[in-house]
């Protein structure tokens, strides 16, 4: 059966992904948490809790 | 040439052929992924991803589409795979409304307000379903897949998601009221059992469709064991029958509960994705009121690696990625390249995925299963409303040269 797909653009494109999620990464205040940077805020600790929807939108009742 | 092989001995099978190429990049995206989240954020978070891993297996080899599962009771009058959906929630519900309200901090339900933004925007997500071709776990299982239209479907859904945000806080200032927890209700067991009600109520109206048309009802949905093959390769191969996929999506839906502290959602991370690309061309986010709001503000600002419905969805793709490699039909989907209508179909199909899903408060999978399986009105109401769209949908689908 005859392939169905590209070999290079698979890689390709797995390539760039990867780039985007590391530059993402490297420009974040997790990884300046990491490398040793106080006073940052990171996500990953962090949850709404008082958001009215998983999105964190507020509640339509305290919206004016 | 074909570019697969048979696998090594030990798990050798006459006729089974795996797609190596596609095996090993996907296991090396994993292993790459994986240690980059295990070395720059926390140990569970690397548990999530490999629960969205394991859901985007559960996805692909039991074939556990919604779109085709309402698809098929609208026009072939079967309804295995609406009763599989259904079953999945009842489960989900019984497992997770208990675990919700045990009393352990920091576990928080799929719960969201009830209102014009929902129904507007889980109607046009139901529409959009059917141009698109999936859901968000659809979209996302199937990208993973190979499918070059569902690549496109995803590109406009993480646009329409974004252009969601940006008007959500409107419809949010819209007619609406705030969640409506059935537990506050009646109770746990008490809701649960509402729950119930609503899922029999709706599995009888689906058998009464299937009897109707064909006098019988398929019950493909309770089968037990792979139709062909041996457990170990079924496994690993597929097709799985619906019951493997529904306890492993009800598990992992519970596991990332506990885990993650929320049920499993996916469609917020396409508008972290959409808006972290808006920002690299120089847009400023932070002048739309959604994306000053705490929690999508933080996501916005920090990695996409502490996002854990990104971490998941990321999870999800090679997951799917790999089952298709061990079925050896990757990029399947896409030997026959879609014509024009078929890639207009996508393109409109996913804005509306997007913009509906945001407004709605998320996909099949936040919306309607976390949803009922946190015992929320709003799922229920998504519920009906997205299959009201749906069947606008269905309607268009030829007109875009899609079969039905």
């Amino acid at each position: 059966m005859e392939r169905a797909y590209s070999r290079t653009r698979i890689l390709a494109a797995f390539g760039i992904i990867l780039v985007l999620i590391l530059v993402d990464h490297l420009n974040s205040p997790t990884f300046a948490f990491n490398s040793g940077q106080g006073n940052v805020q990171t996500a990953l600790s962090q949850r709404d809790e008082t958001a009215c929807a998983p999105c964190g939108a507020p509640c339509p009742s305290t919206r004016n | 040439m074909s570019d697969s092989a048979v696998l090594q001995p030990g798990l050798q099978q006459p006729g089974w052929q795996v797609d190596r190429f596609i095996v090993s990049t996907a296991l090396v995206g994993l292993a790459l992924l994986g240690g980059l989240i295990w070395l720059e954020t926390a140990p569970f978070m690397v548990a999530l991803f490999v629960i969205g891993t394991l859901l985007g297996m559960a996805l692909y080899h039991g074939a556990f589409g919604f779109t085709a599962g309402w698809r098929n009771l609208v026009v072939k009058k079967r309804g295995a795979g609406m009763r599989a959906q259904l079953l999945l929630f009842g489960l989900s519900s019984l497992i997770m409304v208990p675990m919700l309200h045990s009393g352990q901090a920091g576990l928080v339900g799929a719960v969201a307000p009830v209102g014009t933004s929902l129904v507007f925007g889980s109607f046009i997500f139901g529409l959009g379903m059917q141009l698109g071709g999936g859901c968000g776990s659809g979209t996302l299982f199937t990208v993973g897949a190979g499918n070059i239209r569902m690549v496109v479907t995803l590109v406009f859904f993480i646009a329409g998601a974004v252009l969601g945000s940006i008007h959500l806080p409107w419809w949010l200032d819209q007619p609406g009221f705030d969640p409506v927890p059935l537990v506050n209700s009646f109770g746990v067991s008490g809701a649960i059992l509402v729950q119930f009600v609503g899922l029999g109520l709706v599995a009888w109206w689906v058998n009464r469709i299937e009897r109707k048309a064909h006098g019988t009802i398929e019950r493909d949905e309770l089968l037990w064991k792979g139709q062909s093959h041996g457990v170990l390769r079924t496994l690993l191969s597929g097709r799985w029958p619906f019951t493997w996929a529904i306890l492993i999506l009800a598990a992992g839906n519970a596991l990332t509960l506990a885990i993650g502290g929320a049920p499993w959602s996916i469609t917020f991370a396409f508008n972290v994705w959409g808006a972290k690309a808006l920002e690299v061309v120089g847009v400023n986010m932070s002048q739309f009121e959604f994306w000053t709001w705490d929690y999508p503000a933080m996501a916005l600002k920090d990695s996409v690696l502490t996002n854990i419905p990104s971490v998941m969805n990321f999870g999800l793709l090679l997951g799917a990625m790999l089952a298709a490699g061990l079925a050896n039909r990757f990029n399947e989907a896409s030997r026959n390249r879609p014509e024009g209508r078929q890639f207009l179909a996508a393109v409109v199909g996913g804005l509306l995925l997007g913009y509906g899903a945001r407004l709605g408060f998320g996909c099949n999978i936040g919306a309607l299963f976390s949803g009922i399986a946190s015992a929320s009105l709003h799922a229920w109401v998504w519920f009906a409303c997205a299959f009201a769209g749906s069947l606008i949908g269905i309607r268009l689908r030829p007109w875009f040269r899609l079969p039905n």
